[in-house]
């Protein structure tokens, strides 16, 4: 894929520890300290109690997938490279569902259920993307 | 004491086509006048304009928001101005508003125009808004994540559970398009489509082929609202809202837990049915905005007018489409008539009115006298459904 061409994330100071985790290849998960709620996408506050005291936990990598979406066309120019894209929605084991994309994986072996791993792209030198691929058995 | 509740006694709207010559006030202009006419009042008595905000076009925006129409129009009587945008649920707060603006007395009259013009926007513009304006910039469109990617993702996913197939999905189409193409008012009259024609279209982003996507277009239509009581005075043709329920699901598809919304569909049509004292046996009409097909299907489960997993084989069937036994959105949503940004809503409630009023042409329903709808904003962020009738409760 051309990552550089790709839109960057609007990453903002509460988010920022999440994209420090993946360019480390760490993906990490929002957790109050207060509430015990784990939480995604990142807040500045704890959207169950408001709770400020917020850290991270690093979530195993694991996914099943939820559903997919082939997509062909009607996306901005700076995706046209990589069409077509399977986007996909991801249930991590610890309760977070996350949009993102499969690769590695020929568009007509995707499948719901499908059990996934995290993979880590580099778009540039600042910030890395988490994708997902197929497990491989 | 006045009795409460609210009527729309007059409509009027444009052809939705793309026709960059026919201008954004052209469209006001047009239905403003047309259905201050239809209801048979004078334009001084208009005593509010409240106007859903038209999506990426932020100068007829500001012109509409800084009150340009009641000056425009002469409309003398006008004391109150307002724009509201909540997505495809706007006309709903602007209907929403002009209620309160008539039960509390401060109006008797109120007018709500849409206009939108979207074929004098460059193509890649409108990718650009469509495919990015309801996504969250740091956690979907980063991957790629358009309207018709999201919407496709929860198909893929309706379609795994209900085992509805690629034919039945397609047939929700095909019904809308035959309901659209009885209505010189759609882009597509006189053009319907078949299964194949579904089925064999590019796809865009799967499940979802081109024929399931929507053409974004240009057109706009006008509400006139005012009481029950003066409703029943003027003696003229009226529809009558009868219940309202709403409810917020989420603004990110992703974080939705009611991923077919049937949840928000089965408590905002509980609570519109329960409090016009229906039930959903007594609606002689269905209308979804939902834009993607499987919001016709889950909202006629969640409805409680077929089982669970059931929609899309009402609509295989043919009961949904024209000539059937559960008519269902007769101006044939988004995708039959044609995408008018933040106005959908207003021809669906346009549409409605119509059907009471025994003037919806081809599409007519027999003996109309009940209909529910339900109109969604943004990517399904919210349900809000209606009731409305033909004689007051």
């Amino acid at each position: 894929m051309s990552e550089r061409e790709r839109p960057l994330p609007e990453i903002q100071s509460f988010s920022r520890p999440f994209w420090d985790g993946t360019r480390a290849h760490k993906l990490l998960i929002q957790h109050c300290c207060d509430c015990d709620a784990l939480i995604f996408y990142p807040r500045r506050e704890c959207p169950e109690c408001w709770s400020a005291n917020l850290d991270w936990k690093e979530s195993s990598g694991k996914a099943t997938l939820y559903s997919y979406s082939i997509t062909y066309e009607g996306v901005e120019e700076k995706f046209a490279d990589d069409l077509p894209i399977i986007l996909a929605w991801v249930d991590l084991p610890e309760g977070i569902r996350m949009t993102t994309n499969i690769i590695d994986c020929g568009p007509g072996d995707v499948y719901i259920g499908m059990e996934l791993e995290v993979a880590f792209r580099p778009l540039t030198d600042e910030v890395t993307l988490p994708f997902f691929r197929p497990v491989k058995s | 004491m006045n009795k409460r509740g609210i009527a729309i006694i007059g409509v009027s709207e444009v052809p939705t086509r793309r026709m960059p010559e026919r201008t954004r006030w052209d469209i006001l202009l047009d239905v403003c006048i047309g259905a201050v006419r239809d209801a048979g009042i004078d334009k001084d008595d208009i005593n509010a304009v409240i106007s859903p905000n038209p999506m990426a076009q932020p100068q007829i925006a500001l012109e509409m928001a800084l009150g340009r129409i009641p000056e425009v129009l002469g409309l003398n009587g006008c004391r109150d101005i307002c724009v509201t945008n909540a997505g495809g649920t706007s006309t709903t707060n602007c209907i929403r508003i002009a209620e309160q603006l008539i039960d509390s007395g401060q109006a008797d009259f109120v007018l709500i125009p849409h206009t939108t013009v979207q074929s004098d926007i460059p193509v890649q513009d409108l990718i650009n808004f469509f495919a990015t304006a309801p996504l969250d910039k740091e956690w979907e469109y980063p991957w790629g994540v358009s309207f018709n990617g999201s919407m496709g993702l929860i198909t893929q996913r309706y379609m795994y559970e209900t085992g509805s197939t690629a034919e039945d999905m397609a047939a929700v189409t095909v019904g809308l398009r035959a309901w659209a193409a009885l209505d010189p008012n759609s882009i597509f009259y006189e053009k319907p489509v078949t299964l194949e024609d579904v089925l064999n279209s590019r796809m865009i982003s799967t499940p979802l082929h081109a024929r399931e996507c929507n053409l974004l277009a240009d057109g706009g239509g006008a509400l006139v609202l005012t009481s029950h009581d003066i409703a029943g005075e003027l003696g003229g043709k009226a529809a009558y809202k009868l219940g309202h329920g709403t409810r917020f699901m989420s603004a990110t598809p992703v974080l939705r837990k009611d991923v077919f919304h049937r949840r928000a569909y089965r408590e905002t049509s509980s609570d519109a049915l329960e409090q016009a004292g229906l039930s959903i046996e007594d609606m002689d009409l269905r209308q979804v905005y939902g834009a993607y097909p499987y919001t016709q299907c889950s909202a006629l489960e969640a409805y409680g007018v077929c089982a669970i997993g059931e929609g899309a084989k009402l609509w295989a069937e043919g009961r949904c489409a024209p000539g059937g036994d559960l008519p269902c959105t007769t101006m044939g949503d988004a995708t039959g008539r044609g995408h008018v940004g933040s106005g959908v809503s207003m021809a669906f409630y346009i549409d409605t009115a119509r059907q009471l009023f025994g003037e919806a042409g081809e599409r007519q329903v027999p003996d109309c006298a009940h209909a529910v709808l339900t109109t969604s904003g943004g990517s399904v962020m919210n349900a809000c459904t209606t009731v409305f009738g033909k004689e007051p409760q």
